[in-house]
């Protein structure tokens, strides 16, 4: 009998306080019914050994609880595909953005090419832990809410994207978006990637007022730019918001970059080491490039929203 | 590669799976406390572990399919199970849906038998 209640305490303290006793009253005779049984059967009362096998036989104490558990798993069959796709594209987001991160770190930050692959691995582990479990556990609450019942309802398969539509790459389109948050981080002075410029021969690149003056537009542009992109990536067919996205952010990009390039100077030079003239050539040369980096910019722009209003035009 | 042996195994307890709630239930139509469902099942040849039987008569009293009470009998208080209303009516309908899959399997399959 101290099998029998051993067996019972350890299937008890694994079950909900208000079932417990009678759950375990139930398991309880099922096992002494079995024994006298078999006792019967055998003419003989049961040894130790015999009475250990049939214990067994009704299974390990974790799973015999487990079972009167309302859950029994954490993500069902019907949730699980949604789950799976979610983190693939949470884990193409991590992984490029640490890899911009780390690009960023070994190009402006002069951090050595091992190091930051290094420093992005262990920040990938870590994240990439958190992520799942955060993942895991937000499925499971959608899941006990419902989910995704409501949503496989509702679906209709004229919202699949059409068989003709060029869909953009998911690794190019996640890399765009990770790209993206990292300039809105450096743009707010969260991310390293330094406004001011002061590792060459003590040369300082001061970024002109009129950057001061368009914060929040620039702002609020590389906003409205990642939430296009988000768009391109997760939800391709959602066509009429991708148009009018992308043409407003390249209306407003223009219109910020028409304003900047009145402005005729960007970027201002200083240095204690270099000479006055020196320092001027500089400059022209710097702020040349700059003007025509802003043309180009805009012509790029203009070509694409272009591009996009006549798939807009063709879809329709 | 899972061998053939294994793949029927999965495949016949995948089968046997949604049936049991319906051999349950038709034995249930006389009151029987769990051990004696158990040996019922098992001599009409639908043997059920009991860590599953026991979970499975819980849920389907909870689903107000079956009623229970405890009892003493042979010196021992014991919980026995039957059909309530709701279940009768719940068994007739499985009962003529099994009919019906079991008709449309023969007629599927009434080349190979």
């Amino acid at each position: 009998m101290d099998l029998i209640d051993r067996y019972l305490t350890a299937i008890a303290r694994r079950l909900p306080a208000d079932k417990a006793t009678d759950i375990v009253a139930e398991i309880q005779d099922d096992l002494l019914s079995r024994i006298e049984a078999r006792e019967e059967a055998l003419g003989r009362p049961l040894d130790r050994r015999e009475v250990s096998a049939l214990i067994k036989e009704m299974g390990h104490p974790l799973i015999v609880a487990a079972r009167y558990r309302p859950a029994q798993y954490l993500i069902g069959p019907d949730a699980f595909p949604f789950f799976v796709a979610t983190l693939r594209i949470v884990a193409m987001f991590m992984v490029l953005a640490l890899a911009v991160g780390a690009g960023a770190n070994v190009i402006f930050g002069h951090v050595p090419l091992a190091r930051a692959f290094a420093q992005s691995l262990t920040g990938l582990l870590s994240s990439a832990m958190l992520t799942f479990g955060t993942v895991v556990a937000i499925f499971y609450a959608l899941e006990r809410g419902g989910f995704p019942a409501d949503h496989l309802r509702k679906w209709r398969p004229e919202e699949l994207p059409e068989t003709r539509d060029k869909q953009p790459g998911a690794w190019g389109s996640a890399f765009e978006v990770a790209v993206g948050l990292y300039a809105i981080l450096w743009w707010c002075g969260i991310a390293p990637l330094p406004i001011l410029y002061t590792n060459v021969k003590g040369l300082t690149l001061v970024p002109d007022p009129i950057w001061t003056g368009l914060w929040w537009p620039v702002l609020a542009l590389m906003v409205a730019r990642l939430v296009y992109n988000v768009v391109q990536w997760l939800r391709p067919r959602w066509k009429m918001a991708r148009g009018v996205l992308s043409v407003a952010t390249a209306l407003g990009g223009l219109a910020l970059l028409a304003v900047v390039h009145q402005a005729g100077h960007w970027i201002s030079m200083r240095s204690a080491t270099m000479s006055a003239h020196e320092l001027l050539e500089l400059d022209r040369a710097v702020n040349l490039g700059l003007g025509i980096a802003i043309i180009v910019v805009g012509v790029v722009w203009v070509l694409q929203c272009a591009k996009e209003l006549w798939q807009l035009v063709r879809a329709r | 590669m899972p061998n053939a042996e294994d793949q029927f195994e999965k495949l016949r307890i995948e089968l046997r799976r949604g049936s049991l709630v319906l051999a349950v239930l038709g034995a249930l139509r006389e009151e029987r406390y769990g051990y004696t469902l158990r040996q019922t099942l098992d001599d009409a040849g639908l043997p059920i572990d009991e860590g599953a039987l026991y979970p499975l008569l819980r849920r389907l009293e909870a689903q107000g399919l079956l009623v229970s009470e405890w009892r003493e009998e042979a010196k021992r208080t014991k919980r026995f199970y039957r059909l309530s209303a709701d279940g009768t009516e719940t068994l007739a309908t499985l009962l003529h849906e099994w009919n019906a899959i079991s008709e449309s399997i023969l007629r599927l399959t009434e080349k190979d038998a």
